[in-house]
């Protein structure tokens, strides 16, 4: 994926909670019973709406830029065969990033399957471990660092992974994430915690590394 | 406050959820113990790592593909095939809906005098021709209404034979099972 490709997430404002939410759900509501009836216009206006944030979920559950493409294609089109069983008791993105959230997981069960890949994968870790060898007794700028904490949130468990995306990268408050991974808060809260004590531990075990090298 | 309570409380302050009293008491340990500000300092750090993510952006043509696939879902649901969903016949299925079908018009052509001659049996002068013709000739001198009875009986359960064979395998079972329900005897 090419740099250019990448924008600060301050800039372009990825928060569900930020925007207006009284007017944006009315014209979700409204888009979604004119989608009901067909109407493809409609949908592609929620599309139009939500995909970044759809992708940028698929993107950090996968860590593929490809794959998060096709799922992020698969949830819409998830999204609008389940349509007609919308029955609005959620907020559209609520039920939208619970449709992301199951159809990653399924990718990810795939994925595990899926030999070849994991072959792949396997390449893959063997050449960014060398990688980092060679940048063994560089010091970690901001970008680096980025990068590393990048590494290490995919390979947390996909629980943990998902509970640390959705709070500090879609900037969700617990009562929204308990009802996207329909949860209660407390669970919330625990894996929270542990993902973030994960993330942490692991961090300081390569700072420990990197100072002893 | 206890330094395990007080970590405990560490990332509830990062997101906010502590109330006032809770936030000044974590302050006021914090303020006299290193052990938990470090704690506090390495958190923020991470939670700061995770919060300057870059957005990715989606491929351009994201909705534009993600629309495709919905207009071939929306034309796929509108089209009048799902008449046929149940039409998905297994071979035997085949097999025995062409025997039903050759028999039907091996039985026809025999009937026709003139073709029966040119073949090697059927002819009048084996066994199982002579046992065929005795059985068309009972067909044909009793009278028509019973004649008709026994065709329409036929008919039907062939009529019956055919449909099941052709509705699938899911529809023959549903079938099955309220016919039994129906009977008198389990």
């Amino acid at each position: 994926m090419s740099e250019h490709s990448l924008q600060s997430s301050h800039t372009i404002g990825i928060s569900v909670t930020n925007a207006v939410p009284s007017a944006i759900e009315q014209d979700d509501l409204l888009l979604v019973a004119i989608s009901k009836n067909g109407d493809q216009e409609a949908f592609a206006q929620l599309v139009q709406r939500y995909q970044r944030r759809v992708f940028n979920l698929v993107y950090r559950m996968l860590q593929q830029y490809e794959e998060a493409t096709e799922i992020t294609q698969e949830t819409f089109l998830a999204a609008w065969q389940g349509l007609p069983a919308f029955r609005g008791d959620a907020r559209f993105p609520t039920w939208l990033y619970r449709i992301a959230y199951n159809c990653s997981l399924k990718q990810l069960e795939l994925r595990k399957r899926d030999r070849a890949l994991q072959v792949a994968l396997e390449a893959e870790k063997i050449l960014e471990h060398a990688n980092n060898e060679q940048r063994e007794n560089a010091e970690l700028d901001a970008h680096d660092r980025q990068a590393l904490v990048q590494e290490q949130l995919s390979h947390l468990p996909a629980k943990y992974r998902i509970v640390l995306i959705l709070r500090h990268l879609q900037d969700m408050t617990y009562e929204e994430m308990a009802e996207i991974l329909t949860m209660p808060i407390g669970t919330i809260k625990t894996h929270l915690f542990r993902a973030r004590n994960l993330l942490k531990e692991r961090l300081q075990s390569l700072n420990r590394e990197s100072d002893m090298g | 406050m206890r330094c395990k309570e007080a970590t405990q409380q560490l990332q509830l302050y990062l997101d906010n959820r502590l109330t006032i009293k809770q936030v000044r008491a974590l302050e006021a340990h914090l303020a006299s113990c290193n052990a938990c500000l470090a704690e506090l300092t390495i958190l923020e750090e991470v939670v700061n790592d995770l919060q300057t993510f870059k957005v990715v952006v989606e491929p351009y043509d994201l909705n534009a593909q993600i629309m495709r696939r919905v207009a071939i879902a929306a034309s796929q649901r509108n089209t009048p095939a799902s008449r046929f969903t149940l039409w998905h016949p297994s071979l035997l299925e085949i097999l025995v809906a062409a025997t039903l079908a050759t028999v039907a018009t091996i039985g026809t052509i025999l009937q026709q005098s003139s073709i029966r001659a040119l073949l090697p049996f059927a002819n009048g002068h084996d066994r199982l021709s002579l046992a065929f013709l005795n059985i068309l000739h009972t067909l044909m001198t009793i009278d028509s209404i019973t004649l008709i009875l026994a065709l329409w009986i036929g008919g039907t359960f062939l009529g019956i034979c055919i449909t099941l064979i052709f509705a699938g395998s899911e529809m023959r079972t549903q079938w099955f099972k309220a016919m039994m329900e129906r009977l008198p005897v389990r």
